[in-house]
């Protein structure tokens, strides 16, 4: 006994070297997952206020940018009013009805804090729980794709975004349909990579790549990127370098989408895939 | 001595205040990112016993790890980088030891002596860093510039720091 506690005095420092190692590489491995930020909810709360103030001071710095990109979404939007089209004749407007039947609800929300240089990049928005945020919401920039609901607190959220190597979307190619996946390398914030698309397809640089609607809530049709480059890779498949066309680095608004189908399609597949 | 250790306790909280808000925004291009809250684990008195640094090696890791999501990855790096410590100061100790009235500044043992010991250790805690946020061998030689460049940012900043803190 004596002869052990010697041991352990002896080598306290590596024995205490290899115990807090072991407990910060169990941190990494549990907590790093895709739905697992759950236990970062807590110290959400705190940090989310925080990082709120400092963005708030944030955003004077950016207003001039920011100011430039509503104003073109507004454009855009405004594109779409009821007032810049003609009349329907009776026929198409009974037709349209079922568009008022919703399909996507759409809630602005604030980015508090943000990264792009990690692997593991999170971003944290100002909305939460008390504003109907659950997780797997789809969340949308004025460019385009952002990422997905992750874990949600009572007034902040967590966002998994496009530049998270934990990070998978189905998109297809705009221009023939052509389904695939998007994920990001982790090596730089500008570019991700569309795989699975077979070797026939003809790409060219500039084609549209955009969101399927099979993950999580994404609607169909939202833009991921453009595409930069391709190569051929493991034989039958292509590996395309996709540029994102959400600029990750200044962005301060975003929609959080939710799907008001939702509830019904899982129900449908649980029970028929029984 | 109480008051060393207010002082200690204060640079703690400073340190991780300033990488929280200021430093984690610096990130250009991708490449550079300075962690210069490591400047608290270079500080620390000589006498430091060594179960009290590696435990304060982890709370520094762990404090900045639950407020900038990545759990683990900090405290690894910062324990690393504090039970390295000890070992790196005996192979570059002056031939007479250390005197507990010094401290590991520029006034006590030269510009050289801190370059040497900040350089090593700030590129011990990187490498760490980087590679267990990575967490694969893939984008080797990536990761290793990104390693090489945040450590030269890091390091000019605690240069800096030291002839801020410790006028002449």
């Amino acid at each position: 006994m004596r002869n052990l506690l010697k041991i352990l005095y002896t080598y306290h420092f590596l024995l205490m070297f290899i115990a807090l190692e072991v407990i910060s590489i169990i941190m990494l491995v549990q907590n790093n997952r895709y739905h697992s930020a759950s236990y970062a909810v807590k110290a959400k709360a705190v940090s989310g206020s925080i990082y709120s103030t400092v963005s708030d001071f944030k955003e004077y710095l950016s207003l001039k940018e920011a100011n430039k990109a509503l104003a073109h979404e507004n454009a855009i939007l405004r594109n779409y009013l009821k007032s810049n089209y003609g009349t329907f004749d009776t026929t198409k407007i009974s037709v349209n009805d079922s568009i008022y039947k919703q399909h996507y609800r759409f809630q602005d929300a604030k980015v508090v804090n943000n990264t792009v240089n990690k692997q593991y990049n999170y971003i944290t928005l100002n909305k939460g729980t008390k504003h109907g945020i659950k997780p797997d919401m789809a969340v949308i920039g004025p460019q385009g794709i952002v990422g997905l609901i992750n874990g949600v607190s009572e007034n902040f959220s967590n966002v998994l975004p496009l530049l998270n190597v934990d990070f998978r979307v189905s998109a297809r190619l705009k221009k023939n349909n052509y389904l695939g996946s998007v994920t990001w390398e982790g090596k730089d914030f500008e570019y991700c990579t569309l795989k699975d698309i077979p070797q026939h397809v003809q790409v060219n640089k500039g084609d549209t790549v955009i969101t399927t609607g099979y993950t999580g809530s994404f609607p169909e049709g939202i833009m991921i990127g453009t595409v930069s480059s391709s190569k051929l890779k493991d034989g039958n498949f292509l590996s395309i370098e996709v540029k994102i066309s959400t600029v990750f680095k200044t962005l301060s608004y975003v929609s959080v989408i939710e799907d008001l189908t939702k509830e019904e399609v899982t129900k449908l597949k649980t029970e028929t895939e029984k | 001595m109480i008051g060393e250790y207010i002082k200690i306790a204060l640079r703690f909280f400073f340190l991780v205040v300033l990488q929280l808000l200021v430093l984690n925004n610096v990130q250009w291009s991708g490449y550079l990112n300075p962690y210069l809250y490591v400047l608290f684990i270079l500080l620390l008195p000589f006498e430091t016993p060594n179960w009290l640094l590696i435990i304060l090696s982890f709370l520094l890791g762990f404090t900045i790890d639950s407020f900038s999501n990545t759990w683990g990855m900090h405290s690894a790096a910062c324990v690393l980088t504090g039970f390295i410590r000890p070992y790196f100061l005996k192979i570059i100790s002056p031939r007479d030891g250390y005197d507990s009235a010094t401290r590991p500044i520029i006034r006590d043992f030269g510009l050289e002596w801190v370059i040497k010991y900040s350089l090593i250790l700030i590129f011990i805690h990187h490498f760490a860093l980087f590679y267990i946020e990575v967490f694969k061998f893939s984008l080797f030689f990536h990761t290793f510039l990104r390693v090489v460049l945040s450590t030269l940012f890091t390091f000019t900043l605690v240069i800096i720091s030291h002839f801020i803190i410790y006028k002449r």
